[in-house]
């Protein structure tokens, strides 16, 4: 009878501190997309223009990113409005990890064996943080075929977790690039362009995070 | 090379699992399953993939169609035809391919169907 009670008060200090940490716990906005994509310039541009200081490395060799990387308390600014949440810079998923990449960017052997095995932990760990997102940009290269597994996998897995989703075409400054093949191959989501790196159109991209957050 | 191409029955697929494609997938064999995998099985097979990876496998290519996918101009009858169909089978209609990235060198996605292309 008492550890009945005991445990009926313990489910309810319980619940009542999980609704306080949930209320307390800052949005998570996530950075997904294959390797390569622009995630982490794009996390810097965002954390530059409003905290003043960067994330994450960047190169131009892939799976750069190999560790979730989370900058909290990005605080940007709207018409008055304010917009409080967390920056997660994810590592780029990919279905294979290719070692001669490494090489070619000039790793010895030994360390682009060590660099392929930390990419995939990498993989792994971004689709298991899928779950704790709030909402999701994703990411693509848009001088790259979009209709891609790895896009089509990661744009399902958010669909049916039901996380609000803009999809970034990116690298709009490169002349080969093209939104509209990214629009076409995704008619039912919101697209928008930009250059990370030039930092061009990001302030329709902060007017549209007001509407996901 | 000795590489084999195996059928899969998506119903094989779900009793089984994908550790057992894995093997096959590190041993040169290409794998055709009779369905669209759904959202969280890609993301379990490219799981375990990683898992798998070493100097003598480097991951998989992976395509598949999806048949149910619908377009603006699908009735709304054909729409639930579809729901109602993969409800009761528990089966995305469409097809997959699976294939070690070792020996494909890419899949090629026409709109209605797919293209190996070998090493
Ligand atoms: N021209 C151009 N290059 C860009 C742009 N955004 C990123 N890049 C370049 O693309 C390469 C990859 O950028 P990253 O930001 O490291 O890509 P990522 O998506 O974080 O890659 P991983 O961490 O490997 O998954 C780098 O060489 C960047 O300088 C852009 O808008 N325009
Ligand atoms: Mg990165």
């Amino acid at each position: 009878m008492v550890t009945k009670h005991l445990k009926n008060l313990h489910n309810r200090l319980k619940s009542f501190l999980g609704k306080l940490f949930k209320r307390n716990k800052e949005i998570k906005l996530g950075l997904y997309g294959p390797p390569n994509s622009g995630k982490s310039t794009l996390a810097n541009t965002i954390c530059m223009d409003w905290l003043g200081k960067e994330l994450s490395t960047t190169s131009e060799i892939p799976h750069e990113t190999r560790e979730i990387q989370t900058k909290e308390n990005v605080i940007i600014e709207n018409n008055g409005k304010k917009l409080t949440f967390s920056v997660v810079d994810t590592p780029g998923i990919a279905t294979k990890i290719d070692f001669e990449d490494f090489l070619k960017g000039g790793l010895k052997r030994p360390e682009a064996k060590e660099r392929a095995k930390e990419a995939t932990k990498g993989v792994i760990e971004s689709i298991k943080w899928l779950d704790k997102m709030d909402a999701v940009l994703v990411i693509l290269d848009a001088t790259k075929d979009p209709i891609n597994q790895v896009n089509i996998t990661i744009l399902g897995n958010l669909e049916a977790r039901g996380i609000p989703v803009l999809i970034i075409a990116n690298k709009l400054d490169l002349k080969e690039s093209s939104a509209t093949a990214i629009r076409s191959a995704f008619p039912q989501y919101e697209v928008i362009g930009i250059s990370a790196k030039e930092k061009h159109n990001t302030e329709q991209l902060y007017q549209k995070l007001f509407e996901v957050l | 090379m000795d590489v084999k191409i195996k059928l899969y029955p998506y119903e094989k697929l779900k009793e089984d699992g994908i550790k057992d494609m894995l093997h096959d997938l590190k041993k040169n064999t290409i794998i055709m399953i009779d369905a669209k995998l759904k959202p969280d099985e890609e993301a379990k097979l490219i799981e375990e993939t990683m898992k798998n990876i070493s100097t003598n496998f480097s991951g998989i290519e992976l395509d598949s169609l999806d048949l149910t996918a619908s377009d603006e101009n699908d009735t709304v009858l054909k729409k639930i035809k579809t729901q109602i169909l993969e409800f009761l089978t528990g089966k995305k209609r469409g097809l997959t391919l699976i294939g070690p990235a070792d020996i494909i060198k890419k899949i090629e996605k026409k709109p209605d169907d797919l293209l190996l292309h070998m090493r």
